[in-house]
């Protein structure tokens, strides 16, 4: 590893190395210039894959994977692991919103009442996490009594909402060429990061995340910080629930169930687009920025693959594949950091 | 006065006590079927249950339905529980989440002597020996119906004297037992027509992946030219129509699309931007089991080993007339029948 950081320097202009050193890690180096590598031989060896409407094609892949993933970070970055109720959530607040429209309540009446259900799911399992309860239990209940409350709502059936309706404009109409789902996910990563960099509920998380006796002793209890963090999550799953019901105009409680080709699981995608962008599992170390950027490497390794004629196996194993190498990466680099202290 | 109470009560409370016991001896020697299949939160699966369960009913059986979630593991233990626990029902129903891995368990069924009927996924050579017939859709016949339809607008197209006849194909999983039946059928009925297939993509089901995969291999096609999409199923489609129509392609007018089972979106029929679908009922299904099942109870056997649902073909032109008649004589129209969004009219 270190090995390949001082070929890296060898490269790299003097005074980008002291900016990296001033604003970034050694990681967040290794993991831009890896996905520069990446990028770099898909722009030489694949066909269709530099162009416009292939970046876009990209960046709209991972946008609702993305989104989701960003509110995930929080609770990650907090200390508090996992929610394994990702998915479940969404289905939840995606038959909510069904709901709401096809009984003619209107986009903004149902998107409101959809985003209180995720406000009541994250509220409920911050709840529970912060009072002890362990992050995977509490949320794998979950996941089940949502799942199952989405199922029994709908009666298991696909809840739809004619067409023309007033939420089209969220899931299939775009702005200056960009599909608006795409510039939510960009306005919401931008977001996520000022409210972590600049905030005093940003470095809130990262100090119960990096150290929860310290930041009890400063006042911080992981209480109301878990259900803050785990709110908006959910809120991040019932936003994307809206909009994937928005561009189809219809919800079922199974739509973020895929147990079949490379998209696999959503939840365990999520995670995904956590670990590969290189965030702490165990909290206080991170962003929302890398989580983005896990999510579209993510997407650009399996737009590259289909480019090149993947069928679905190998797609899923490479996604398996960056979450391994991420871990590696991430102790390696703990270990350095470890050392030089 | 008091003597006629306790002799109207005594009465009542042996008529009670007597039709109890009737109604437990009866219900004894009910026919049970125990059905082993996927969730009822998958919008097919679960109109199959209702299936299942009304006509058992009507047939006069009990019915014990256990759902896994498309996990072979757990449905293997689901059948170890109902084995260890000494179950021994007149049929059992198998819908194995997948029919390769869950052959230890079809063998442990068969092991017991009661008869397995196998559902919706076709019998192979391994498992064969275990079931004494099938119940379910046709892959084939239904991937057929499609390539017809995709061919018939093809025809037409040629007719007009237009060009393009390049084909995508939004596949099911190529590890899934379906997609090499359907891609041959498929392949079968445009032979010999202009139709080309140019790209094929396998993201998974639903209208998820139907999204993000027709939009990958949008982006690989795009410049050869895009005319015709074959979605093995309307979920699918439905995902795939929607990035279709986000790169630019009018649905209908540049592009002609069909698909099969129709479980995904009416209203794209109706618009015109879908040319048509394969009707395949879950429904159905589930009443063609029990249907099955009742055959065999009373004959030993059954007439056909392979028993297919009927996959008639959907388009604008009779969408609001087809109809078919249940295995309970019912008469079913389409939104009763299809498990996509087909009732949000």
């Amino acid at each position: 590893m270190e090995a390949i950081m001082r070929l890296g320097r060898t490269f790299v202009p003097p005074w980008l190395e002291r900016w990296t050193e001033k604003h970034s890690s050694p990681l967040v180096v290794f993991l831009v210039a890896l996905f520069l590598a990446v990028f770099l031989y898909g722009i030489v060896t694949t066909d269709n894959f530099l162009n416009l409407f292939n970046l876009k094609t990209i960046i709209r892949d991972a946008a609702l994977v993305g989104i989701m993933g960003i509110g995930l970070t929080f609770v990650t970055l907090s200390g508090n692991f996992f929610l394994l109720s990702m998915k479940e959530t969404a289905a939840l607040c995606i038959i909510a919103f069904a709901m709401g429209m096809s009984n003619g309540w209107g986009f903004e009446l149902s998107l409101l009442a959809t985003m209180g259900v995720a406000v009541g799911a994250g509220v409920l399992q911050g709840l529970l996490i912060g009072l002890g309860g362990n992050p995977i239990v509490v949320t794998l209940g979950a996941a089940g009594v949502f799942i199952g409350i989405a199922s029994w709502w709908s009666d298991n059936l696909v809840v739809s909402f004619r067409r023309p309706n007033d939420a089209e404009w969220l899931g299939t109409g775009s702005f200056l060429g960009l599909p608006n789902i795409t510039i939510a996910f960009i306005l919401i990563a931008v977001l996520a990061e000022v409210v972590l960099r600049y905030t005093r509920f940003g470095r809130q998380v990262y100090l119960i995340g990096a150290n929860r006796a310290a930041g009890k002793a400063t006042g911080h209890e992981n209480l109301p910080m878990a259900i803050k963090v785990c709110t908006i999550a959910s809120v991040c799953s019932g936003f994307v629930a809206v909009a994937f019901a928005a561009q189809i105009s219809s919800a079922q409680a199974n739509y973020f169930s895929s147990e079949f080709g490379s998209s696999g699981d959503m939840t365990i995608l999520v995670i995904a687009t956590v670990m590969v962008g290189g965030n702490s599992i165990m909290g206080g170390y991170g962003s929302t920025l890398r989580t983005s950027l896990g999510a579209v490497f993510i997407a650009v390794i399996d737009n590259m693959m289909v480019l090149r004629g993947f069928n679905s196996g190998p797609r899923v194993l490479a996604v398996g594949l960056m979450i391994v190498f991420s871990i590696i990466v991430f102790s390696l680099a703990q270990k350095g950091s470890r050392a030089q202290e | 006065m008091s003597v006629l109470k306790h002799a109207v009560a005594i009465a009542a409370t042996t008529t009670v006590a007597i039709g109890v016991m009737a109604t437990s001896a009866l219900a004894q020697d009910k026919p049970l079927i125990i059905s082993f299949n996927g969730p009822a939160g998958e919008a097919y699966i679960g109109k199959f249950i209702k299936g299942i369960k009304a006509t058992a009913e009507l047939n006069g059986y009990d019915i014990e339905v256990f759902e896994n979630q498309f996990n072979q593991a757990e449905q293997d233990q689901q059948v170890q529980q109902v084995l260890a626990a000494g179950k021994k029902p007149d049929v059992f129903l198998w819908w194995p989440s997948d029919a390769v891995a869950g052959l230890g368990s079809l063998r442990a069924l068969h092991k017991t002597g009661v008869p397995v009927l196998k559902i919706n996924q076709l019998p192979n050579e391994q498992d064969k020996q275990f079931i004494f017939g099938y119940a379910g859709p046709d892959d084939r016949l239904r991937a057929r119906n499609a390539g017809y339809m995709l061919r018939q607008a093809a025809a037409a197209k040629q007719a007009r004297g237009e060009e393009g006849f390049n084909v995508i194909v939004l596949s099911y999983p190529h590890s899934y037992g379906g997609y090499g039946l359907s891609i041959n059928a498929f392949n079968e009925a445009i032979e010999g027509s202009p139709l080309n297939i140019i790209g094929d993509i396998d993201e998974g089901f639903g209208q998820s992946n139907g999204y993000k995969g027709a939009a990958k291999l949008v982006a690989k096609v795009k410049d050869q030219g895009i005319d015709f999409v074959y979605g093995m199923d309307d979920a699918i489609l439905t995902g795939g129509i929607k990035a279709l129509e986000e790169a630019g392609f009018k649905m209908g007018e540049d592009i002609v699309a069909v698909g099969t089972v129709c479980n995904g979106d009416k209203q794209l029929i109706e618009e015109g931007k879908q040319y048509g679908t394969t009707l395949q009922s879950p429904l159905h299904e589930g009443q063609l089991a029990i249907k099955m099942a009742t055959e065999y109870l009373e004959t030993g056997t059954l007439e056909n080993y392979l028993n297919f649902t009927p996959n008639p073909a959907v388009t604008l032109d009779n969408l609001e007339t087809v109809a078919l008649r249940g295995y309970d004589g019912a008469l079913y129209g389409i939104d009763e029948l299809c498990s996509g969004a087909w009732t949000g009219g």
